[in-house]
């Protein structure tokens, strides 16, 4: 039953990704090696996509792997199951506030769950780099990288710089 | 303006569709639209909503959605929030879903993902970073991300298994910290 197991598989991202953002992807490439319902080249290119259309990135990846896997149906159960945990959960922490920001336990998880997603999101940066990396790419990094000591730019600076980089590098056959 | 279900819908759909190349611009925007356009909350609320939606699993972006719109509203406001903050996200994606299969093996849309992809590379190192600097607080903080790190890159470990052992140390730290004090008080 492939809509139960979608319906599984985006819940449990919903649930354990940590750190938000970006903090879906390992657990999106765990899927693409696990399930085989898109391929991690289909999710790179997701991820592009994902990045310069409108939402966060978790929500739109969800719904592009869900129409991938198995249409509109689909979308619709990977969008909803990916938010469907924080929906729940933040109705339970909104009644139980004061509770919750001050109970000593939650704050010793969350001050390991803080580095964890932050390593298990470096994880996924260096996977993607060692699998898509080579001269001109490695050359626009080292740009991209030096636009960002000078000043604090908008993530779009960057994804638009480097989409001209590649039109310009693809022109050269350098991709 | 009133706290109605379709005005939150309304201005979470705005937020939404706004939200361009990954979260990080959310709290600008819920700044502008919320606490100076409506006033439905202040500063100081939007940030504490910001930071606990940063402590509970879940996209971000979603999780700050349903904590303002419960606020606004109970149930339906969270309800109003979270839908207006995912549609415009599921509509624009099915839309490139539909010509995807057409544009992705044109030569010039393979250079620009292959660019983008440099991009977001770019993009999750900052965000590595930025996490880093809130998240790495001492020795044991530092540790506890070069075990993740090593679990995932090096063992292949599922993500979801990383983040339950992370909670299960993270209740066991503080029974220790209990235990101690209850040691002391003796």
């Amino acid at each position: 039953m492939i809509y139960l197991r979608l319906f599984l598989e985006f819940f449990h991202i919903g649930l354990f990704s940590f750190g938000g953002g970006y903090a879906t992807l390992p657990f999106l490439y765990h899927i693409a090696d696990a399930q085989k319902w898109y391929t991690t080249q289909q999710l790179t290119d997701m991820i592009a996509i994902s990045s310069i259309t409108p939402g966060p990135v978790g929500v739109n990846v969800a719904t592009f792997a869900g129409y991938v896997t198995s249409g509109i149906l689909g979308a619709v159960i990977a969008t909803t199951s990916v938010v469907l945990p924080s929906f729940i959960l933040i109705i339970i922490i909104s009644k139980l506030l004061e509770q919750f920001k001050h109970n000593k336990y939650v704050q010793s998880i969350i001050y390991v769950l803080k580095p964890t997603g932050c390593g298990l999101l470096a994880a996924v940066g260096i996977d993607m780099f060692i699998n898509s990396i080579n001269l001109f790419g490695m050359i626009l990094l080292v740009c991209l990288f030096w636009a960002s000591l000078t000043q604090k730019r908008d993530p779009l600076f960057y994804l638009g710089f480097s989409a001209i980089a590649g039109l310009i590098a693809g022109f050269f056959n350098l991709t | 303006m009133e706290k109605t279900f379709y005005n939150i819908f309304k201005t979470f759909f705005k937020v939404g569709t706004l939200l361009l190349g990954g979260g990080y611009v959310i709290l600008p925007l819920l700044q502008s639209e919320l606490v100076e356009k409506r006033e439905w909350i202040d500063e100081d609320e939007l940030c504490e909503y910001y930071a606990l939606g940063q402590s509970v699993p879940g996209v971000i972006a979603a999780n700050t959605a349903v904590f303002v719109g419960y606020k606004l509203n109970k149930i339906k406001g969270a309800i109003a929030a979270l839908s207006g903050m995912t549609l415009p996200a599921f509509a624009s994606i099915l839309i490139m879903a539909k010509i995807m299969d057409e544009i992705v093996h044109l030569q010039f849309i393979k250079s620009i993902f292959w660019g983008v992809g440099i991009g977001v590379l770019m993009l999750i190192y900052l965000a590595v970073k930025e996490m880093w600097k809130k998240s790495i607080v001492d020795k044991l903080s530092c540790l506890v991300f070069f075990v993740a790190f090593i679990l995932s890159a090096g063992l292949k470990a599922p993500p979801a298994a990383v983040i339950i052992l992370a909670i299960f140390l993270g209740i066991w730290l503080q029974h220790q910290k209990k235990v101690e004090q209850e040691g002391l008080h003796k």
